[in-house]
């Protein structure tokens, strides 16, 4: 296993970005105690925000495939950050704990699942391409086999 | 001697391991002079197969020269270049008598575990997990080879082994994979799959007169090498569009393929969709065993009456597989792991007659050693890898 | 309640009658022999004295599973002339066998376990 380990890739990225826009969106307030307040706006806002522009990105469960995926991890580097100033930008955070402490948890969150996400696309390879391609010296279609078809048509029809 | 084991996911390492010796009347020693990794392998080291040890020998595709021979081999002499097939098979037995080589009764000495998972046992396998047996496999210098009297095929020409090499597995597969649709004058063959195992399908549907033949995956460089070399007639990357089945109709006039072949498996990977994630992240959890994804598609695609032909690799169930639209369409499945055995003479005389040439799907050829590098490099398609054979 | 077992060997009812009785392998039961359908061969069926009890569980030696490995060898032995043995089980079926095999690499002497 390769260090740090980076098993989700695009597909499973996008999986928890639904999942985790959909809940900021319906039920997170609730269950962070929130509800009704200035933080539910601004968690539902972050969450519409996020299945958004996940929507518009260019990976498996994109819909249009339009921003790269290297730019939406970042955006949701910068979308956490954002969050969790948030309530210090505001000024809520004197409120209580309950004011800053699920935007810093969702803030931390984000990043532990960008820290274990694969930014390249190849899964979690640890192969050595260099060698493998020295030690492929050899061309074998150049030696054996030479382009154009392999194969002699209705050969083994009957 | 030298031999690559497995040793948990996603590693394998070339281990110095005892020489193989002849445990029974019918065995025979063969002194390996060139193996190959087999997309099916990719199935242990991804560690979907149940029973694997830490030790255990990989490979099922390998050829070289026999060094010893058991009393009871009388058809086989130390010095005879052979090719070996993956399944071993008794050749007394009901099935083998009827040339169902990879379902024989006697070969497996873990028939008892294998029943539990698939109600009966199969034929033995070599370097496939305990569930077939526990058979050292062929990826090192040398391996035993059970009843050496009814498999390996002796070679007589100077070919080289990058030709002969994939009558131990792939080619036969492949071939198979096209024998069950039945292909007549004027048919449409779809393949699910442009790995080494689909370009030979391509190819064997091609020799067996098929009129179109279309491939479908999602590397552009795998179905160039259908195109090119294999004899495909069309395209289908699916990473573009999505929707294959909707993609098969317009390439056949609305009607649909008349047959389908699947030569993906149980690790399909369509890459988009719902359905695609749920199914990984419940692989990956291990709740589903096998990712149908290609499978599901290739029903909904065939043309009704028409014929599925799998020799893609399961292993144990897959959710959600559309018995409606099977039923209603009047569709054939037929299915099987390769009987390697009753193709190996005629497929030979095609090679010979220089009707195919197998070496085709070869893109890299490494030294033993670099085996770990290699399933890495096959595994994620690197370097535009279809095929690796390995040099002990 | 008698557990029963059944096999099929791909042999003429007279050749397998007389193999089993110089072969006698261990088990505790009835045995009886019918011509199977068609071109196969031999049905052995047979009728165990006893299903085994929880001890027997434990060990992994219930008396159907060891009469089903001594069908098998049987037929095995009848049908191919030597019992198939892998590097992961060497001496072949066994009940002992199943869940503890050996790795899938030569042994390291012709006779090793």
């Amino acid at each position: 296993m390769p260090f740090p380990p980076r098993p989700v890739d695009t597909t499973l990225h996008g999986v928890v970005d639904y999942t985790a826009g959909a809940t900021l969106l319906s039920v997170f307030p609730k269950l962070a105690g929130v509800e009704g307040t200035r933080s539910a706006r601004q968690i539902r806002a972050a969450g519409a925000i996020h299945a958004g522009y996940s929507a518009l990105t260019d990976y498996p469960l994109g819909v249009v495939k339009a921003i790269p995926y290297k730019a939406h991890l970042a955006l949701d580097a910068l979308g956490a950050v954002a969050l969790a100033a948030t309530p210090f930008v505001t000024g809520q955070f004197r409120k209580g704990r309950r004011h800053w402490v699920p935007h810093v948890a969702l803030a931390l969150f984000e990043f532990s699942s960008l820290a274990i996400t694969d930014p390249t696309g190849y899964g979690d390879y640890h192969g050595d391409v260099d060698a493998v391609r020295r030690a492929n010296a050899e061309d074998p279609h150049r030696k054996i086999y030479n382009g154009t078809p392999a194969v002699r048509p209705a050969a083994a029809a009957t | 001697m030298r031999a690559n084991v497995w040793s948990g996911r996603n590693t394998v390492q070339v281990e110095n391991v005892p020489d193989p010796k002849i445990l029974n009347d019918r065995d025979a020693i063969v002194r390996i002079t060139s193996t190959a990794i087999c997309g099916s392998d990719l199935h242990l080291y991804d560690g979907y197969i149940p029973t694997m040890k830490k030790g255990d020998i990989l490979g099922h595709e390998f050829m070289g020269e026999v060094v010893e021979t058991g009393r009871g081999v009388e058809n086989l002499q130390v010095g005879d270049r052979v090719v070996v097939p993956f399944p071993i098979a008794c050749g007394n037995c009901w099935a083998c008598k009827h040339e169902l080589y990879s379902v024989c009764e006697n070969s497996n000495p873990n028939w008892g575990l294998a029943e539990k998972a698939f109600g009966h046992g199969t034929a033995g396998i070599f370097g496939y997990s305990h569930l077939t047996g526990g058979y050292a496999g062929g990826q090192a210098e040398y391996a035993r080879v059970p009843f050496a009297d009814v498999g390996p095929i002796k070679i007589e020409d100077d070919l080289p082994d990058e030709q002969v090499l994939f009558l131990s597995d792939i080619f036969p597969t492949g071939y198979m994979g096209a024998e069950m649709c039945d292909i007549k004058g004027g048919d449409v063959i779809a393949v699910f799959g442009a790995g080494p195992v689909g370009q030979f399908a391509i190819a064997s549907a091609v020799m067996l007169g098929a009129e179109q033949v279309i491939a479908i995956d999602q590397y552009d460089y795998r179905l160039q090498m259908a195109v090119n070399k294999a004899g495909a007639t069309a395209t289908i990357n699916f990473g573009e569009d999505a929707d294959i089945v909707e993609q098969l109709k317009l390439l056949t006039g609305g009607r649909g393929p008349d047959a389908v072949i699947d030569a993906v498996g149980m690790e399909a990977w369509h890459g988009h969709g719902a359905i695609a994630a749920v199914d990984r992240v419940k692989q990956a959890a291990r709740i589903e065993s096998d990712r149908g994804l290609a499978l599901r598609d290739a029903i909904l695609a065939c043309r009704p009456g028409g014929i599925v032909s799998v020799i893609g690799v399961y292993g144990g169930l897959m959710d959600k597989f559309p018995t409606g639209a099977f039923m209603n369409k009047a569709l054939t499945m037929r299915t099987g792991q390769c009987h390697v055995q009753k193709y190996l003479r005629p497929l030979y005389e095609h090679v010979k007659n220089g009707d195919i040439d197998p070496s085709f799907v070869i893109t890299h050829r490494l030294p033993l050693g670099e085996a770990p590098n290699g399933y890495e490099t096959f595994k994620h398609k690197q370097d535009e890898c279809v095929k690796v054979v390995l040099k002990p | 309640m008698s557990a029963k077992a059944a096999i099929t060997i791909n042999l003429p009812r007279e050749d397998v009658e007389r193999r089993w009785t110089s072969s006698a392998p261990q088990i505790d039961g009835d045995v009886t022999f019918k011509d199977a359908p068609g071109d196969r061969g031999t049905e052995i069926h047979v009728a165990l004295d006893s299903g085994g009890g929880p001890i027997d569980k434990l060990k992994g030696t219930v008396p159907l599973a060891t009469a089903k490995d001594q069908l098998r060898r049987f037929k095995q032995q009848v049908e191919t002339g030597e019992i198939p043995r892998s590097e992961g089980a060497p001496e072949g079926e066994s009940v002992g066998r199943k869940f503890k095999q050996r790795p899938a690499q030569p042994l390291e002497e012709a006779g090793a376990r």
